[in-house]
């Protein structure tokens, strides 16, 4: 499948306008069309070079450093290079873009075709100028003679077309006389990524495009088992009908998609699609990652055995056996993952944002059972990867989807899906038994190392089984597995083993890990040896350029001698220490090449009460031979420092017993700007040395510089990542001896009372007259009888009675009905009240609506379930009823037939509530008390009356009837804690009349929260009221909380508990603490940005405070979707992002930071199932 | 259910939005305006690279529902400039060359240019602040930051690594 543009080389030759190119030529050939070469450089007939890398960009700015050396070594300007990257009709096949090799390896052809090119063009002008080949000169493309006369590129390419083959003997240019090599180039990119004129993968449109989203497995991050791609019970399609725009819903094995003309409904038919799925196997327990991996099988693979270690060791004056830990880490890429995929008969057509094009295509030729030449791989950037991301995923799902649909789809990857099947960077295990002799000298180096990540297939590959899902064992734990230091006596080990999740190369691959053990490990032996540890390092360094790098990184960071070690002056509870690490990163299949080297001097603080560790500052050497682009090179040190710092200091994946935990920043946060330190660049000057990768250099000695650097402040080796504060207390207050029994968490047992129910119950045979008359059905009322004002009067009425917002159902038409009401006895549907006359209320005459409001009496007869108020209805004025009634049978009839009620027995026999009306209802309308004011009057008749808060905020006794004697003391509303409205309100401050005023007419008190849950409807239908009304409600309410303090005493209020819980406490959920800080701070943390939308404070936010976790529970995992307005902005539910686990540890953090003087909740787990029963 | 189309303002051109009332503004502003400046990042307001200005406010447009939008003016970062024509926080970005992979900058601009309207020269610090729940994953932090420094009238020479250092008592 080709295409055709400027950059296509076929189209330039068959043009017959004349070209040039320097090509290879490749045995065999599987890229279909065309002949059996791959091309280097072509310059068309205008002279326009066109220059070809089978890499990508990846944020790198590789683009623009290729281009550099095309430019210099063609002698043309930069703007004449048009670099094509990773296109799998036009670019060699490469390889991925990993292990730093673009400068290093891949562009070394591009280097020497473009010198071929100019041999070529200098000798044909040469010819042409009749002048000898040595008195030529070029510029831009232009070859002059000395006689001034000149020839272009253009004019020498233009009629022929020539082809030559690349040779790898060509001489090139030299480096002293580059002009362009060497500069700091601005990014070709840069402009257009600042103004959103940048296409990234995520941003291509096709015609006809149409949006898809795919469901994945529960064994999310896990891709090897027989349960791979056979876990799949059932799909149904029915869970989705209602999702407008519906394409299709597709299942392939494990793998699910479904297909929507529109974005947001493909996210909506994604997360609604009911699928049923096997039970998945447990993991192993990856919280402890040296024992899961020691268990692991494995094949050990000596890289280097020499110098008799066993002898060695036995014969060690200190021996000194010491463990490191790698945890899993996710790449993390900021945009997750997305592909438009393009199947049609003639083929099909990828847009992605993969690492590896050519391969991405054999694995769709393999997925799709298509030949490659049949597949067009077009590679767009997209968010940094950092090594193998989803992206080669979803380019398959969209593959799938196109496929399944016949039209081009776009597949976006969710947050938790990138988070949760990224394969991660894996964890790895560091085992070195060694020591020192008698004369302090390393004894022996006896090191371990295990790996377990292979190239992770494609997932399609396995949810679809066009791959068996058996792990494959790769040899990639030998990255600078060999310690860079002279020692003697040496064994080095891989054990080589398959993932246990899935896993694949991230940054630094297994030399990150590797390195931080023997950057500490040499740290080790120097403390023991009582040596300086640069002078220690140096002394076994026999690498001139490694030696000259770690001369000038201590010497520019000022590195004092720190042979012992000392105690430092504390700054209160903060000490200060410095680390060395050097590293020089050996990639690529054993013994590997080696990329730039790299030393730092980290400078840390550690507080020792918090056990936060802050990196300070940062000496970053580099040696990378050649520099292409400074910029570039210095700005990948800037990311390294500052990704692998992240890396080191908070960074872990969590696991559940089956899947990956972490599904979004906050379960897996990563370094934020004010923890970013000072980063202090030293670049060693090369310019005569080949240009070395520089893509994961600076990363490699990151976390054995800050492990030392911690070391240096406190006194305390730590041997496992990540340095998070509770790992850093844990380990001060371990070397101090000291031991801190926590207090386990007591769990209180389940409580129900169905059984009180299901016994009370009985007791409702006590029927009394339990069959009413039916009242006539009629013909509609002429609604013109009524006038204009008093249906909209009744247009008020029905909103402070909340009609619609029981009687409308999800998505459903006002007042048709079809809602389901959770209640404790059981779903009752709400009807439908618009005037249709078989299916609502437009046979009803007024006396019958009359009758049921103040009854609870069917038109038929039949009687109404409590959970339609009319014990509150009754109170209402006829007038008012009058007006309501106008208004509902002047709006439009609905015919909508809804379900039945169905309650259990016996409460599906309706005639039984004779009873209950007769214990606990009182027909009378609202009688007003001349002792009070007429204003606290008209409140109280407009709360007790249709307004019917009592039904939510009053408890309810065991038959469901509220408790007369608890007025308005808390009940609950669906599942929701309806707080009291009384003094016994949990509320940090006392509501205020001005404060419900406020609430209830904006849905926002600054003082207590916004309204969510049943409440927020309930405000957003109060707006239909006249602020007297609302007015005189919270003056009714305010009436049951004495001693309500002033606005300002509130205010000093506020500030008090805003400042007692401005700060984490020692004693909360660490893991707590890191979801809040990722998840929610944005929004919540006081004094934080200033966003769009109401900011509520959680120190005074009622559900913090109340004797409950179910608010808080459901607010967290519904989000406030719906706010009372669009000024109080929205919240986003947690349900799929974060697990009962993650959430159990954040409500225990946020109980204990923000109401710090009530006790620890009970029952977390019991409000996050009743959470999540009814969020899905 | 179709709602009412939702009448809003975006980059000073008015539109009638025909979509469910509660579909994030982001997916409007990308699918049916065709912005690309407006990233999705996380769908939970927690990463930034949504971020579009709302009334003057910065705003997380993946998780604020178009409903909230009604008759609001809303800026993406195609509305601050082009490329011709940047906005001074734009061409300071370029001239620190402040971008690896480029995802988050969309986030990284707008939340800047949010808080310099109401702070016009805001301190290292404060930038630093309004800037931390926006994530980069490159390392692009150091020259973010030397950009945002420069368009609130610091004086900030190319490629230093500027600031205080971290404090872990905070």
């Amino acid at each position: 499948m080709r295409r055709t543009d400027a950059a296509d080389p076929d189209k330039m030759e068959s043009s017959g306008a004349g070209s040039l190119s320097i090509i290879r030529s490749t045995p065999n050939d599987d890229a279909g069309a065309g002949a059996g070469f791959e091309i280097y450089i072509a310059i068309d007939a205008n002279g326009q070079v066109f220059a070809y890398n089978g890499h990508v960009d990846l944020g790198t700015g590789i683009r623009t450093a290729l281009t550099q050396i095309v430019a210099e070594e063609l002698d043309v300007a930069l703007d004449r290079v048009t670099m094509v990257l990773g296109d799998t009709t036009k670019t060699p096949n490469q390889g991925p873009t990993i292990a730093s090799e673009t400068i290093q390896i891949t562009a070394v052809p591009l280097r020497n075709a473009a010198a071929k090119a100019r041999h070529y063009l200098l000798a044909r002008a040469a010819e042409q100028l009749d002048q000898p080949l040595d008195s030529l000169s070029i510029e831009d493309g232009l070859i002059r003679a000395q006689n001034n006369h000149s020839v272009s590129y253009a004019e020498l390419v233009a009629g022929n077309t020539v082809r030559l083959e690349l040779r790898d003997d060509v001489t090139l240019k030299d480096v002293n006389s580059y002009k362009l090599v060497g500069r700091a180039i601005p990014r070709l990119e840069i402009p257009a990524m600042t103004t959103g004129e940048m296409i990234y993968v995520h941003d291509v449109r096709v015609p006809g495009m149409l949006h898809g989203r795919v469901v994945r497995p529960p064994y999310a991050g896990v891709d090897a088992g027989d349960f791979v791609g056979t876990s799949l019970i059932a799909v149904d399609e029915s869970s989705v009908a209602d999702i407008p725009g519906l394409i299709a819903v597709v299942r392939i094995g494990d793998f699910v998609g479904v297909v929507t003309d529109r974005e947001e409904n493909a996210i909506r038919a994604a997360a609604q699609l009911k699928v049923t799925w096997k039970p998945t196997p447990t993991l192993p327990d990856l919280k402890d990652i040296a024992t899961a991996l020691r268990a692991n099988p494995s094949t050990p693979r000596v890289l280097r055995d020499t110098g008799g270690v066993d002898d060695a060791l036995a014969n060690a004056a200190t021996p000194m056996p010491r463990t490191y830990v790698w945890p899993y880490h996710i790449h993390g890429s900021i945009g997750p993952s997305c592909s438009v995929a393009d199947y049609s008969d003639d083929g099909l057509r990828v847009w992605t944002g993969s690492q590896n094009p050519h391969n991405l295509r054999a694995d769709l030729a393999k997925l799709m059972a298509l030949p490659e030449a049949r597949i067009d791989v077009i590679r767009l950037e997209a968010a940094g990867c950092y090594g193998r991301n989803g992206a080669d995923d979803v380019s398959a799902d969209a593959a799938l989807l196109s496929r399944a649909v016949g039209r081009p789809v776009r597949v976006q990857l969710t947050r938790e899906q990138e988070h949760a099947w990224d394969p991660k960077g894996t964890g790895q295990l560091m085992e070195v038994n060694g020591g020192l002799d008698a004369n302090g000298e390393p004894a022996a180096y006896d090191f371990a190392t295990r790996y377990p990540s292979n190239a992770a297939p494609t997932l399609a590959l396995l949810l679809t089984g066009a791959v068996p899902p058996v792990a494959a064992t790769l040899q990639m734990g030998d990255r600078t597995a060999i310690p860079p230091y002279d020692y003697q006596a040496m064994r080095i080990v891989a054990h080589d083993m398959a993932p246990i999740v899935r896993a694949s190369w991230f940054r630094g691959v297994s030399a990150l890990p590797n390195t931080f053990a023997h950057e500490s490990y040499i740290d080790e032996l120097a403390t023991e040896a009582n040596v300086d540890p640069v002078e220690y390092r140096l002394r076994y360094l026999k690498d001139e350029r490694a030696a000259k790098l770690v001369r000038d990184v201590a010497e520019r960071a000022k590195w004092e001698p720190r042979p012992t070690w000392t105690p430092k002056d504390a700054d209160g509870d903060v000490v200060r220490g410095r680390g060395f690490a050097y590293a020089v990163y050996v990639h690529g299949p054993f013994p590997g090449k080696a990329a730039a080297w790299s030393a730092w001097v980290a400078d840390v603080a550690v507080n020792k009460a918090t056990g936060d560790v802050a990196v300070t500052h940062v000496t970053v050497g580099q040696d990378s031979g050649l520099v292409i682009n400074p910029d570039g090179v210095r700005h990948q040190i800037h990311g390294n420092v500052i990704q692998s710092t992240s890396r080191a200091l908070m960074e872990e994946v969590t696991f559940e017993p089956s899947a990956v935990a972490s599904r979004e920043w906050g379960g897996y946060p990563i370094i934020t700007f004010p923890e970013v330190p000072t980063i202090d660049v030293v670049i060693v000057e090369r310019q005569d040395q080949p240009p070395l990768g520089v893509g994961e250099s600076a990363s490699v000695p990151s976390a054995a510089a800050i492990a030392n650097a911690i070391f240096d402040a406190t006194g305390v080796r730590f041997r496992e990542l990540p340095f998070t504060p509770d790992r850093i207390r844990a380990g001060l207050l371990a070397a101090e001896q000291k031991t801190k029994s926590a207090s386990p968490l007591k769990k209180r047992g389940l409580l129900a009372g169905l059984a009180t129910f299901c016994t009370a119950v009985v007791g409702l045979i006590v029927a009394a007259s339990p069959w009413r008359p039916a009242i006539a059905p009629i013909a509609p009322p002429d609604v013109a009888t009524y006038s204009a004002a008093t249906i909209a009067r009744g247009a008020q009425l029905a909103a402070l009675g909340d009609c619609a917002v029981c009687h409308t159902a999800e998505g459903g038409i006002v007042n048709a009905g079809g809602r389901a009401l959770e209640t404790p006895f059981g779903t009752v549907i709400a009807t439908n009240i618009t005037p249709d006359v078989e299916t609502g209320i437009g046979a009803w005459s007024y006396p019958a609506f009359e009758r049921a409001m103040r009854q609870g009496i069917h038109r038929d007869g039949r009687h109404l379930y409590p959970a339609f108020p009319y014990n509150h209805f009754a109170k209402t004025s006829e007038a008012d009823l009058q007006a309501l009634y106008a208004y509902l049978m002047a709006q439009p009839a609905v015919r909508q037939t809804n379900p039945e009620t169905r309650l259990p027995f016996p409460l599906n026999l309706r005639p039984l509530l004779a009873g209950w009306n007769l214990l606990f209802h009182s027909p009378a309308a609202f009688a007003a008390d001349p002792t009070k004011s007429e204003v606290w009057n008209r409140g109280a008749y407009l709360v007790e009356g249709l307004g019917h808060c009592g039904a939510c905020h009053t408890p309810r006794n065991a038959l469901g009837a509220e408790k007369a004697s608890l007025k308005l003391a808390g009940g609950t509303a669906e599942g929701w804690t309806a707080p009291p409205l009384t003094s016994l309100s949990h509320a940090p401050i006392p509501w205020s009349e001005q404060e419900l005023f406020t609430y209830l007419r904006s849905g926002i008190s600054q003082f207590h929260g916004v309204a969510a849950g049943p409440m927020a409807p309930v405000v957003k239908e109060l707006t239909a009221l006249p602020d007297s009304d609302i007015r005189a409600m919270a003056t009714y309410l305010a009436s049951f909380t004495s001693n309500a303090p002033s606005h300002a005493a509130q205010q000093a209020m506020a500030v008090r508990l805003e400042t007692v819980t401005s700060a984490k406490p020692l004693e909360a959920s660490q893991q707590g603490a890191r979801i809040y800080d990722g998840a929610c701070a944005v929004c919540h943390e006081p004094g934080g940005p200033q966003w769009f939308g109401s900011r509520p404070s959680l120190a005074l936010n009622s559900n913090l405070h109340g004797a409950s976790p179910d608010n808080l529970a459901r607010v967290i995992v519904e989000g406030i979707t719906k706010p009372v307005n669009g000024e109080l902005g929205a919240m986003p539910g947690f349900a799929d992002s974060l697990n009962d686990q993650q959430l159990t540890e954040l409500i225990r953090y946020l109980r204990t930071r923000f109401a710090p003087d009530k006790p620890a909740w009970n029952g977390i787990d019991t409000a996050l199932r009743a959470a999540r029963g009814v969020a899905r | 259910m179709t709602d009412d189309p939702i009448r809003l303002t975006v980059n000073g051109t008015g539109h009638s939005i025909a979509a469910a009332a509660d579909t994030p503004l982001l997916y409007i502003l990308r699918n049916d305006l065709e912005l690309n400046g407006p990233k999705y990042g996380c769908g939970l307001g927690e990463c930034g690279a949504c971020t579009v200005i709302v009334d003057g406010v910065a705003a997380r447009s993946c998780v604020l529902p178009l409903s909230a939008c009604a008759g609001r003016s809303i800026t993406t970062l195609e509305g601050l400039g082009s490329r011709e024509r940047p906005d001074p926080l734009q061409a300071a970005f370029v001239k620190h060359q402040a971008a690896q992979c480029g995802y988050c900058l969309n986030g990284m601009i707008m939340t800047a240019k949010a808080l310099l309207l109401r702070n016009p020269h805001p301190s290292e610090q404060e930038i630093k602040q309004a800037l931390r729940y926006n994530l980069c994953r490159c390392g692009t932090h150091v020259e973010i930051l030397a950009a945002v420094m420069t368009a609130a009238g610091h004086h900030i020479a190319r490629d230093h690594a500027t600031g205080d250092a971290a404090d872990a008592t905070h």
